[in-house]
């Protein structure tokens, strides 16, 4: 699997169909390998520890200096490349991806192809077991046991958006929690600040989040991040039919209108 | 020679909270330790190093530093802000963490003398944990730490006995003033000290200062700099960073001017009113990073602004490690 991840690498570059590989290194901690000479992809490897979503260079402008770069994709980085190719984050031809899964190295392609390669083969993809029973866990509680969950993990929210960094959906050139005039979130480490920036970086996620777990594993302090994103998963799936990362003409449910959307609660 | 039991030490705890100090303490909770208040009924945990610094208690991530009344035809008058400043026992520090309070004292005694910082490092005492173990992230020996190093700390209690005991030693008045304090749970004994395991020393810190010192513009910084996402987690587990951003914040009666951790991995740090950023790129932070810790610090100050804790690679998602960093920069000085 391997040898065939490199080469397909290696080939990329030697072609100039990309100028830039972001892959994993061969090290502790699987950090992210940038090679843009074909001889630097012999270090690439996938396996389990790899906990980053690369589709988050994509937004860093020294990384969108050097395109079109190609970026080892496991499924939910597939469907990351394939959301912000929807949101028309990433121009056509300009990345590609290197698919991965535990297995085997998949091929190379690009967002297109990817949504068809995931259609095919990953057709309804979903939080993991675990992360189930978690939403599951969380949902058989009272509302006022889910507030005060909720308000104990956010206090120890240092606001460092280790979170906000990790994920390919935050690109915003500046996030709203950043701005002052007017300021529409406290920007104080503390209680309702912390409470409003970590449920609205979910709901601006929500439709768009393709459960990679990629801020959760990046969250110095441990938030079960992706507990709230998969519930807001499960909203968007079940109300509005939304699985994000599967089309990439798909118009994103939260940033667009139906007059076939539900509209009992409006009187 | 003054000894607890490892396991008596929620009961060191206890009595120092009886005999009135805050206690902070390790404590695991879901997957993670971090220093917190302690309070009756927590285990204290020992064995990793937390994810937060001792800093949390002497400069809060985010903290009140004026008040203003707003009055309802316009305008504002100035208002009491109540600081809080406990009596504050810090229990099972490392000596990284207590090796930063040097350092911390320099910065905010420096052109300006920070008075909510000094009010709270005046109330605080600092019992530090000699280190039984290193992790391959700890490079404390590269920059003249030790594990059981002693700057900063009030007394260190040091594993004996096999890990079974720890052996208290007082090393100031306010360390010596915890006997009584302890009343009784530290018991007048012998007992083995281990010696303490210290990790390989890395890289030396003054060949990687005159490096940066000379090559503002390498080309370094722009390949060492790639991985990085620009966000704080480095910064705000690092037991020396110190960086603030000022913020006004009001509801309709007050205003509150509030001072929150920064960190040089955002692109908003110093960021001009007029768009002009002199570090405008990923690079340029991670450079003042660096060269803040091991190049300005020094020249300024006399003292490194990095204990070698090693908490800024171990928390990492993007695998970026400084030490690594300094390793290569002194091979390129080389």
């Amino acid at each position: 699997m391997l040898a065939a991840l490199r080469d397909a690498a290696k080939k990329l570059l030697d072609e100039k169909r990309a100028v830039l590989v972001i892959g994993y290194a061969d090290r502790a901690g699987r950090p992210a390998l940038f090679a843009s000479k074909p001889e630097d992809c012999g270090r690439l490897v996938y396996d389990a520890s790899c906990r980053q979503n690369l589709a988050a260079y994509l937004g860093k402008p020294e990384v969108r200096a050097r395109m079109p770069v190609a970026i080892v994709a496991p499924p939910a980085v597939l469907r990351s490349i394939v959301v912000l190719t929807a949101e028309s984050q990433v121009a056509t031809g300009q990345v590609l991806a290197l698919a991965v899964d535990q297995d085997s190295f998949l091929g190379t392609f690009d967002a297109a192809a990817a949504a068809e390669l995931l259609r095919a083969k990953y057709p309804a993809l979903g939080p993991a077991p675990d992360l189930l029973e978690r939403v599951q866990g969380l949902s058989k509680k009272s509302a006022a046991e889910r507030a005060a969950f909720w308000a104990e993990e956010f206090t120890k929210c240092t606001r460092c958006y280790a979170c906000r960094a990790a994920c390919p959906g935050c690109y915003c050139t500046r996030c709203i929690v950043e701005k002052n005039a007017p300021q529409w979130v406290s920007t104080a480490a503390l209680g309702h600040g912390n409470y409003t920036w970590n449920v609205m970086r979910a709901f601006h996620q929500s439709g768009r989040c393709t459960l990679c777990g990629a801020c959760e594993a990046a969250c110095p302090q441990g938030l079960p991040l992706m507990t709230l994103n998969a519930l807001l998963d499960r909203e968007a799936l079940e109300e509005f039919d939304a699985r994000p990362g599967y089309d990439p003409q798909a118009k994103p449910f939260i940033g667009s209108w139906d007059a076939q959307d539900d509209h009992s609660y409006m009187r | 020679m003054k000894t607890i039991e490892t396991s008596r030490l929620t009961d060191l705890a206890q009595a120092l909270s009886a005999a009135g100090y805050r206690v902070v303490a390790p404590v695991a909770e879901g997957g993670v330790v971090r220093l917190r208040e302690w309070t009756k009924g927590l285990e204290i945990a020992l064995e990793a190093v937390p994810v937060n610094s001792m800093k949390d208690f002497l400069f809060p991530r985010s903290e009140v530093v004026a008040r203003f009344a707003l009055q309802e035809e316009g305008g504002f008058t100035p208002a009491t802000n109540e600081r809080s400043t406990p009596k504050t026992v810090v229990l099972g520090a490392r000596p990284c963490d207590a090796a930063a309070l040097p350092a911390l004292d320099a910065v905010f005694n420096w052109d300006y003398r920070d008075g909510a910082y000094n009010a709270r490092r005046e109330a605080v005492t600092i019992m530090s944990l000699a280190c039984a173990k290193a992790d391959e992230h700890c490079f404390c020996t590269s920059v003249g730490g030790a594990p059981d190093g002693i700057a900063g700390a009030d007394a260190i209690l040091r594993p004996a006995d096999g890990g079974k005991r720890l052996v208290f030693e007082p090393l100031t008045e306010k360390g010596r003033a915890l006997i009584p304090a302890a009343a009784g749970t530290l018991a007048e004994g012998t007992a083995a000290t281990q010696t303490p395991v210290a990790p390989p020393r890395r890289f030396d810190p003054e060949a990687v200062g005159r490096w940066l010192a000379a090559n503002f513009d390498s080309p370094f910084w722009k390949e060492a700099s790639l991985a990085c996402l620009g966000c704080g987690a480095c910064a705000y587990a690092c037991p020396v960073c110190h960086c603030f951003d000022l913020q006004d914040e009001s509801d309709r009666r007050e205003c509150r001017r509030l001072r929150n951790w920064d960190s040089c991995g955002f692109g908003l740090f110093t960021l001009h009113a007029s768009g002009h950023n002199p570090r405008p790129d990923q690079s340029a932070r991670w450079r003042q990073r660096v060269t803040h810790k091991f190049s300005i610090y020094p020249q300024r100050f006399k003292t490194l602004a990095c204990t070698g804790c090693g908490r800024c690679s171990r928390l990492c998602q993007a695998g970026m490690a400084i030490a690594e960093t300094c390793q290569r920069i002194e091979a390129l000085g080389r």
